[in-house]
């Protein structure tokens, strides 16, 4: 792929030399058709690589419980069925665990995001002792292991009586959300240019009010990626949502696991059916957000 | 007066150590010897029953009716806690160790060594008197002498055999010695079609199951706390399994999930499992009449006379100290020994009970398989000896990781057996 970026970038460059003699039509069209060609492979190759697992979740939660270890494989299935889609509904644990979900990750976003944009901001347009060093301390909490945080986070909210509550689960969450957040915010509030900050304050808005009214409006993608990001952390995460969410406040992860992984089985269909299911919310989020999402993750890259 | 100035960086590594020494203080045991059953108070209270089978499809409710029942008996609540079984143990770890949680745990019988480091269960000694259990179910729940579990249900893992395919192959009866053993594999092996002989766990997560095999050539695995693998019985032990890989009479990357999915359709005549293996090989197999044609075989021995070799395995109930742990002990001593309770729990889950009167009764009996099961397997089985150390899962693992170099061979079976032998010895 980068070899064919290359090629493509040495033709243009040659192209573009006064001196140059032009190639052929003929080859340049023959050339162009391979580039579109090995394109579209690349496409074909990198798209299955990401969808086969969708497609193979799919299949599976539509096999039957007989079918689904057949052997050999096979790509196709032989016999489809609903039935592990029904019998969904009659758990009624499971809505409970979509419910925990939505709220835990829900209010992770949204503390991430808040808590991250002050920071962010500071970092980004204020100079003082102590910023690149803190900057760096915030970043090094990424480095932990988190089991290692898990066992000191259990013991301190069992200090604090906040195990089996959604607090428990929020707190920790962010704790791991909130470092790349504010670096993510940073990127994005460093390419705001201080001239608009500083145009704002002559006309008299306060500090609050510029953050409030100029910069947080301007950032929306960088606050939305950030958000998403912290959202996809509290969704997906298990072993945190197993250890300090107790039964009632369960998150689906942990929930479905404790509902379909067995000491000797395994129920996969229907592990598969509730997986897809209950990951609709996200992907419905995601398709709404995702320009946002893409434009956040890269403001940052490039300063302007 | 003196002071001494620090830089930035000695102040940091003081603060690491710090940490870290506080870290360790607070993962050292502070009491490990359990507290006696004797004196505990049994007025109904209130108490909690951890179970990774509440989370379970098939046996969910039969165990929440029997938390039910004996609440509804004493008038009590017992609060279910559970977790899947493959976090179980480090999650109830965490709860007792930070005394969140107290009342009656099920317990896997290769967890009672790692839970009773913690120092937190009860000696059950006395619940388990005049009770019936037979002696091998109590030792199952026994930790240095002292009875930390009463056995719930207790049976082995061994060879299960599909009765068909070995009659294709021209197999009549279990081989009784190695020998004839790995004949009959290679009988098998000719009946084509992509039959696994032995679908034996090849995987690193299941590479423990070789432990029964080097006992087979004879090697106690550790003695007097003396770790004796690397002896010539385990590396002759590991040089075969190895033939039998090299040979295509066992098969690469396989786990206890992939054998059952193997036996379940056909592809193998033989596997290693326990008894609660049954119903998830009958469940995924398209096979409705495989359930007829199951059978346990004796593992097979090096010479005729020797007792062949098998794994416990097993649940057990303990007792975590604190608020209702009277009452949780009662409820444990009811629910692996009350007659009628543990028939009728033998009767859903297929589960053998641990009581003579309990193994006695007609349900289990005219159970053909698990009959089967008890005579063949589960009455020479043992526990694994390094389930005595709480860092077994550790031991096992490095024993595994030995064994899977010298099937890729990246190593000599003397060679991977005198590593993984040091690397357990470092460990007990």
């Amino acid at each position: 792929m980068t070899a064919m970026v290359t090629m493509h970038r040495e033709a243009q460059v040659d192209g573009g030399q006064p001196n140059a003699v032009p190639p052929p039509k003929g080859k340049l069209r023959r050339e162009s058709r391979g580039v579109r060609i090995s394109s579209w492979i690349a496409v074909v190759v990198f798209g299955a690589f990401g969808l086969l697992p969708i497609y193979w979740l799919l299949v599976t939660s539509l096999t039957p419980d007989s079918q689904v270890f057949r052997y050999p494989p096979s790509f196709l299935p032989r016999s489809l069925t609903l039935d592990h889609y029904a019998s969904l509904a009659e758990n009624p644990d499971l809505f409970r665990y979509l419910v925990n979900s939505v709220i835990v990750s829900v209010i992770t976003a949204l503390a991430s995001v808040i808590v991250s944009a002050y920071m962010a901001y500071s970092f980004s347009k204020f100079r003082y002792r102590g910023r690149r060093s803190l900057m760096y301390l915030v970043l090094a909490s990424q480095m932990f292991p988190q089991a290692l945080l898990l066992v000191t986070l259990y013991t301190v909210f069992s200090a604090y009586g906040l195990l089996n509550t959604y607090t428990a689960l929020v707190l920790s969450f962010t704790t791991f959300t909130l470092p790349l957040c504010v670096w993510m915010l940073k990127g994005f509030f460093d390419t705001i240019p201080d001239e608009l900050i500083e145009a704002a304050r002559v006309d008299g808005a306060s500090r609050m009010r510029t953050i409030h009214s100029i910069v947080l409006p301007l950032s929306a993608p960088g606050l939305v990626a950030a958000g998403l990001f912290a959202f996809v952390r509290g969704w997906n995460d298990f072993i945190f949502a197993l250890t300090l969410a107790g039964p009632h406040k369960q998150t689906l992860p942990p929930g479905l696991v404790n509902t379909f992984v067995g000491e000797a089985q395994t129920s996969w269909p229907a592990l598969m059916a509730a997986s897809l299911v209950t990951s609709l919310p996200v992907v419905i989020a995601f398709i709404a957000l995702q320009r946002y999402l893409v434009g956040g993750i890269t403001a940052g890259a490039v300063k302007g | 007066m003196s002071t001494t100035l620090y830089s930035r960086r000695q102040l940091l590594k003081m603060m690491g150590i710090t940490a870290g020494a506080v870290g360790v203080a607070a993962c050292m045991p502070s009491n490990n010897s359990p507290s006696g059953g004797d004196d505990l108070d049994t007025t109904p209270t209130n108490f909690s029953f951890a179970s990774w089978s509440l989370s379970e499809e098939a046996p969910k409710p039969v165990v929440q009716g029997l938390i039910d029942s004996f609440a509804s008996q004493d008038g009590i609540t017992i609060s279910p806690v559970t977790y899947p079984y493959n976090e179980y143990l480090n999650q109830l770890t965490l709860q007792v160790r930070g005394g969140q949680f107290a009342g009656a745990v099920q317990l896997d019988v290769a967890w009672l060594g790692a839970l009773a480091a913690l120092g937190k269960l009860v000696d059950l000694s006395s619940f388990a008197e005049g009770r019936g259990y037979t002696d091998a179910a109590l030792k199952a729940g026994q930790y240095q002498g002292k009875q930390l579990g009463l056995p719930w249900t207790i049976g082995a893992i061994g060879l299960v055999a599909n009765r068909e395919l070995m009659e294709q192959a021209g197999i009549t009866e279990a081989p009784a010695t190695i020998e004839d053993f790995e004949a009959a594999l290679t009988d098998l092996k000719g009946l084509g079609n992509g039959i696994i002989p032995y679908a034996a766990s090849t995987k690193v997560a299941q590479l423990k199951d070789i432990l029964a095999w080097m006992q087979t050539f004879g090697s106690p695995l550790i003695e007097d706390g003396q770790v004796t693998i690397g002896d010539d019985a385990s590396i002759e032990a590991v040089t075969w399994y190895k033939r039998l890989y090299d040979n295509g009479l066992i098969a690469p990357d396989v786990d206890r999930f992939d054998a059952r999915a193997l036996f379940s359709q056909g592809k193998t005549a033989l596997y290693d499992d326990a008894i609660v293996g049954k119903s998830a090989v009958l469940r995924d197999s398209p096979d409705a009449d495989l359930a007829s044609k199951l059978e346990p075989w004796s593992r097979p021995v090096v010479a005729t006379g020797d007792d062949p070799r098998a794994l416990l395995w097993g649940h057990v109930i303990a007792v975590v100290e604190g608020d209702g742990a009277g009452t949780a002990a009662e409820f444990a001593q009811w629910a692996t020994s009350d007659e009628a309770t543990v028939v009728d729990f033998f009767t859903k889950l297929s589960l053998p009970p641990t009581t003579d009167a309990g193994l006695s009764s007609s349900e289990v009996t005219d159970d053909a398989y698990v009959s089967a099961f008890t005579e063949r397997v589960t009455a020479t089985a043992t526990p694994n000896p390094f389930w005595e150390y709480p860092q077994y899962a550790q031991m096992e693992s490095a024993i595994a990781e030995q064994v899977q170099a010298v099937l890729v061979g990246s190593s000599s079976p003397a060679d991977a057996m005198r590593a993984a032998g040091e690397a357990v010895q470092a460990l007990v």
